[in-house]
């Protein structure tokens, strides 16, 4: 038999069938007390599965007209009694200076990092690799120390 | 409630490694049975209900407290996915056969608690809950290969725990 088969069924021997650990005495109160608690809230702070069946139905009826209402004066506002294309025309009208925006900084790009002096591109560079170094650094400190608490103790 | 209490709290400290946490899970287990209590009062699965349950409480506490630290806990080559590890001492017939069941299981939980979570939590889902190794893979969302390797490394690192009972299970007694 190869090693890690017999190492899985020493292992199965003996972990499976253990008896379970004794739950603290505190438990069966602890148990009690917060369903207590809970019975006394009123209906409507309790999670929305323990209102009561017309309240639920109730509510959903509400939202349902609110999202319906919502969506119906907001669509009939927006297109009114224009036609497809004049609506397509305005859309295009809102989004004209988010376009212009982003072309702006598409054109300014080019123009910044040739004014920059070459030492701040260096200063960010090396940012950049500081970083890196440290995040590696972490890294290895997390899974050297953290993750193999119980490697260290076997050595 | 006081028939599965223990069952629940062990699944639940097994799993988080933590005695707090797995109360605070075994609280909410139990107040979701009662909220349940009409379909599970008489049941012959109300156990396997409240395993299943704890089990799931379990794991999506582990996972909220995982997703903070997964960007350095999963940064795992495939290579080291893929590396069959050796054992290099030799596997003993038994293990903590000398000893009764109760103080086994005392043996058995605290040196379980030594595993990093990475290797503890599908040691436990494997060996104590019985789930297969797809099932692990499924819950946990990780792949086969990782399965198998983290529960291959869980056991390598558990047997010399296990195998050091010798020097202070005496310790224990007193």
């Amino acid at each position: 038999m190869r090693n890690d088969e017999k190492l899985e069924q020493v292992m199965n021997e003996a972990l499976r069938g253990l008896p379970p650990r004794p739950a603290p005495d505190s438990l069966e109160s602890r148990v009690l007390a917060e369903i207590e608690r809970r019975s006394m809230l009123v209906w409507w702070r309790r999670s929305f599965v323990h209102w009561p069946g017309a309240a639920r139905a109730a509510f959903v009826l509400l939202n349902v007209a609110l999202v319906a209402a919502t969506f119906v004066n907001g669509v009939a506002g927006l297109v009114g009694g224009r036609s497809l294309t004049e609506f397509a025309a305005m859309v295009l009208m809102w989004l004209r200076p988010f376009l212009a925006v982003l072309s702006s900084v598409g054109a300014l790009t080019p123009v910044l990092l040739n004014a920059m002096p070459s030492g701040w591109l260096y200063a960010c560079a090396a940012v950049g690799v500081l970083y890196a170094t440290l995040f590696g650094l972490s890294a290895v400190a997390y899974r050297t120390l953290y993750l193999r608490p119980s490697m260290a103790g076997n050595s | 409630m006081r028939a599965y209490q223990d069952m629940v709290f062990s699944t639940a400290s097994r799993l988080t490694g933590s005695d707090a946490q797995a109360e605070d899970i075994a609280q909410e287990v139990f107040i979701r049975a009662y909220e349940r209590f009409a379909d599970l009062g008489n049941s012959p699965t109300a156990g396997g209900w409240l395993k299943t349950v704890a089990t799931n409480l379990s794991l999506n506490y582990l996972n909220r407290h995982r997703k903070r630290w997964r960007l350095f806990s999963e940064m795992h080559s495939a290579q080291d996915e893929e590396d069959s590890p050796q054992i290099e001492w030799e596997v003993p017939d038994t293990l903590l056969e000398d000893l009764g069941s109760e103080q086994r299981r005392q043996w058995v939980d605290s040196v379980l608690h030594q595993l990093p979570d990475h290797q503890r939590i599908p040691l436990v889902l494997y060996h104590f809950e019985e789930l297969s190794y797809q099932e692990i893979a499924a819950k946990l969302q990780v792949s086969l290969t990782k399965v198998k390797t983290d529960i291959f490394r869980g056991r390598a690192a558990l047997l010399p725990l296990l195998q050091a009972r010798g020097d202070s299970h005496e310790a224990m007694d007193i």
